[in-house]
């Protein structure tokens, strides 16, 4: 008896208490963490969108304070609005993105999706999630909530009407969260967002009304990533069998393997063949099993392979991570490095982008061993103790480039790692793993960027030490030039000029060529040598 | 030496004007400008076998106005050169403390700096302008301290702030004649009796000889320079020198004795580029020695133990080639850092106060002296 009862009772609220018990899963840990995943789900969706659509983003955010831990967020964006038949799909039905599973650079790859959004708000205040969506042509103002027995959308339609305009606004209420404007919070992540998406404007309202724009510096989207097949050596047995589940053309196996990978040629499959004399590639890829799958995987890494094309990721761009700059820091040096694609694990093209930007409006920001860490351009803000990013930068010798303590000076970096397939440590998606190749990489980029950094601030430097060297003569000049006069019986006034000439040129000059191969002073030699002498008679 | 103070005053004058006719030469031409001297350090210093003295060598230095670390010296030489010239102009003299005085002020009302700070800063670049113009600094009218005194049949004239005075330094009285800081400007030996000059290290042991009348009776010229000797006691022993006037040095035996004879002897290593116009290599070590302890059995018993300054200097003069290539300073030396001992010229006077003066007879007399 009891044991139906459970078991009805156990239904009727799983996925309610799974999602309960597992925030954490879907990064719904911490206050602060909380809010801006929210933020990050909506804003990526809506960048997806935008770009698809092949408008330039506009997006804008604000967030309002209710009560204690209690906020209400809106989240605005000018894409082409979401049609009422996918709108609850959308907003309301966990797992049912489009991104799931895609050879493709792409954003939304971390995304836990805006359904989770919708099932966080309902769980901490009861609400719905208002979204209001125009649509070619149409506005349709709604409220979703979900069935959570049934793990499906429940869509009340409020009103629809005509719009002029396009675009989706979604506003939710969320308790169990915390605004603050930390390296964590929304104010910083959108900041970042921005960094790496010249392309788009964001505009954010925080809860105390301060209103921050960040305007677009580009005025074109990005070219859109292409699907590319996946490499073999990119693969794992959990992807290959889902590949081989998704297969609809190929009968065989062996074409199969053709057809979904790269690289993959009937020579190759030959090689698997003999490699693989148990398994039969005459068969169809449904019947794969998880052992055979597995000797499959284990096989590629024993051929091998021609490398994949990597001409399907875009970067930010030297130009762009540029401009942005320019635009949000307007630091007062600069360097950009882009780093032309690699492989790693030997199938998955991906490539790095590093920004390194030192004072000016950093120094003034009050930034100091600022670390901009991006995924696809989406800003990493937690987990950076285990990131792949954070820890290269950590074990860089700074001091060889002229940056004395990373920590404590106005210098701002900023790394980006475009990739199919980023290699994430987690589920949380917020750090990349210590990929050798990829480290590498970060490595290499990091000191061509900053090779940049020295060259400017030692020229800097250099430049500082010159006007100080130049005063120090300078102020000698007045006195040297009346003496000389006296001796020579020739004007001071003369004498002076062109003293200061001479010294304004000799300076001016070495601010930009540099190095004054001053000789030392003899002097103190003198002392030292002749300090073991006794004294002569004549000293008073 | 000979020159008369006109053309010496004249040609200071001369040389201070090119000096900052060639550094305002370099100016109009567009280059900072320098300032050549030689190097005064220990490693330029040499002896000079031929003239029998220490003198510098020929390792130059260039000083560079531009040059961040050299500039502030650099315009402090300047600055000594021109007040240098202005007391020649005003026919002035001063101390270099003086001088240092009449440096001592603010490079201007905006500036958080003196000109000289401290007197050590001057006395060094007076050393420059010395060796780079080729003058000394009592040609620029520079005074030094005076210490040392002379008695006996000499008479001079001083022409000094507008008088001529005749000085018999017979009649000197207790005090005898102060040797001036400078003995080559407005000074002349008028006459000149004496058969040889004794130099004795103490004032007291001067004293003692002069109430003797020793300079009469021997009819020498009787010098203390009081310790270790000033410029002017050493250029007035060379003036006396070039009369031909053998010098005979009576001092202690120890480090500081030995050291004030060789300067007078080979000049010092401070001052090497004064050169042979302050050294007297003609002159003789009477005494007190180590083998005196021995002919005179009385100073056995008033010897001193020796100290580790008498005896790492008697290991350091060893080193010298300048005195190593003496036979009897060697074996002499050999003899201290043997038996340790040392012994004060003042011992002479414990078995009688003449002795003294019949131990100096003696010694020069049978030629027992060190070279």
């Amino acid at each position: 008896m009891a044991d139906d009862d459970m078991f009805k009772q156990f239904k009727e609220h799983s996925v309610a208490e799974f999602f309960k018990k597992n925030r954490q899963m879907l990064g719904f840990t911490g206050k602060v963490r909380s809010l801006t995943i929210v933020v990050h789900e909506f804003v990526t969706n809506s960048l997806d969108a935008c770009e698809e659509a092949g408008v330039l983003p506009e997006i804008f955010v604000q967030a309002e304070e209710l009560g204690e831990d209690h906020y209400r967020l809106t989240i605005k964006d000018n894409g082409p609005g979401i049609p009422k038949t996918h709108l609850g799909k959308a907003l309301g039905q966990m797992l049912a993105g489009t991104k799931f599973h895609r050879y493709l650079q792409q954003r939304g790859q971390q995304g836990i999706g805006a359904a989770a959004c919708t099932m966080f708000s309902y769980i901490t205040t009861g609400q719905n999630t208002k979204a209001i969506s125009c649509h070619n042509g149409t506005m349709l103002v709604a409220n979703i909530s979900i069935d959570y027995k049934k793990n499906k959308p429940v869509i009340e339609e409020v009103e629809e009407t005509l719009a002029a305009e396009t675009g989706l606004t979604v506003i939710a209420e969320f308790k169990d969260v915390r605004y603050e404007r930390s390296n964590h919070g929304i104010y910083e992540y959108l900041r970042r967002t921005a960094l790496a998406n010249p392309h788009c404007t964001i505009t954010l309202i925080e809860p105390d009304n301060q209103r921050s724009m960040f305007p677009r510096s580009v005025e074109k989207n990005p070219p859109k990533p292409f699907e590319i097949k996946p490499h073999p050596l990119g693969i794992g047995t959990h992807d290959l069998l889902e590949f081989a589940r998704q297969n609809k053309e190929s009968k065989r196996i062996s074409s199969f393997l053709q057809e979904t990978f790269t690289r993959v040629s009937a020579g190759k499959v030959e090689e698997l063949r003999t490699l693989l004399p148990n398994i039969n590639f005459n068969k169809n890829p449904d019947q794969i099993t998880w052992e055979e799958a597995e000797a499959i995987v284990k096989a590629f890494s024993q051929v091998k392979w021609i490398a994949p094309t990597t001409d399907s990721l875009v970067p930010i761009g030297k130009d762009q991570v540029e401009l942005s700059f320019r635009n949000i820091f307007n630091p007062e040096v600069l360097v950009v490095t882009e780093r032309s694609p690699k492989v790693y694990r030997g199938g998955i093209p991906f490539m790095v982008e590093v920004g390194i930007a030192y004072g000016g409006g950093i120094a003034a920001a009050g930034k100091k061993g600022d670390v901009m860490r991006f995924a696809n351009r989406v800003p990493l803000l937690f987990d950076s103790g285990g990131c792949a990013i954070t820890e290269t930068i950590k074990t860089m010798d700074w001091k060889r480039y002229d940056v004395k303590d990373f920590e404590e000076e106005p210098i701002a970096v900023l790394v980006n790692l475009v990739s199919v397939h980023v290699p994430y440590t987690s589920a949380g998606k917020q750090a990349i793993s210590n990929e050798e190749d990829v480290m590498e990489e970060i490595k290499f980029a990091l000191r061509e960027a900053s090779r940049g950094v020295q060259k400017y601030l030692a020229g800097k430097r250099r430049a500082h030490e010159s006007a100080n060297k130049r005063k120090v003569i300078t102020r000698y000049t007045q006195q040297l030039a009346s003496d000389l006069a006296t001796l020579s019986g020739e004007k001071k006034d003369e004498i002076e000029k062109q003293l200061m000439k001479i010294i304004e040129e000799k300076y001016s000059n070495e601010e930009t060529a540099g190095g004054d191969e001053a000789t030392p002073p003899n002097d103190e030699n003198r002392e030292k040598e002749t300090g073991s002498d006794q004294e002569e008679g004549d000293a008073e | 030496m000979t020159a008369e103070k006109t053309t010496i005053d004249t040609n200071a004058m001369k040389k201070l004007g090119n000096l900052g006719t060639s550094m305002v030469q370099q100016v109009k031409k567009g280059e900072g400008p320098t300032f050549e001297t030689t190097l005064r350090t220990k490693s330029n210093t040499i002896f000079d076998e031929s003239a029998g003295c220490l003198r510098t060598g020929d390792k130059k230095e260039q000083r560079k106005y531009l040059s961040v670390a050299q500039a502030r010296t650099f315009m402090q030489t300047v600055a000594v050169a021109a007040k240098s010239r202005q007391f020649l102009k005003e026919n002035l003299h001063t101390s270099i403390r003086g001088l240092f005085y009449q440096l001592k002020f603010s490079l201007g009302e905006d500036i958080d700096e003196d000109l000289f700070t401290e007197q050590s800063e001057s006395n060094g670049l007076i050393e420059d302008l010395e060796v780079a113009l080729k003058i000394k600094r009592e040609d620029l009218n520079l005074t030094t301290d005076r210490k040392g005194f002379v008695a006996g049949p000499m008479v001079i004239t001083d022409r000094f702030g507008g008088d001529e005075t005749t000085i018999d330094l017979e009649k000197q009285g207790r005090s005898g004649w102060s040797i001036p800081s400078d003995v080559d400007n407005g000074m002349e030996i008028k006459k000149l009796d004496a058969d040889y000059v004794l130099v004795v290290e103490k004032d007291a042991l001067w004293q003692r000889l002069n109430e003797d009348k020793f300079w009469k009776k021997e009819n020498c010229l009787l010098v203390t320079p009081k310790g270790q000797s000033t410029r002017g006691t050493r250029r007035l022993l060379r003036k006396l020198a070039d009369k031909k006037l053998p010098v005979y040095c009576l001092m202690d035996c120890d480090a500081w004795g030995w050291y004030i004879y060789w300067t007078i002897k080979t000049g010092s290593m401070n001052l090497a580029y004064l050169g042979r116009d302050f050294a007297v290599p003609e002159a003789r070590f009477l005494g007190v020695t180590m083998s005196d302890i021995k002919e005179f059995s009385f100073l056995d018993k008033l010897t001193i133990k020796a100290k580790d300054v008498d005896v790492k200097r008697a290991e350091e003069m060893l080193g010298y080639p300048w005195i190593n290539r003496h036979d009897d300073w060697v074996r002499e030396l050999k003899m201290v850092l043997k038996t340790r001992k040392k012994i004060e010229q003042d011992a002479l006077q414990g078995q009688r106060l003449t002795f003294v003066g019949e131990y100096i007879k003696d010694k020069i007399e049978k030629k027992k002296w060190l070279s």
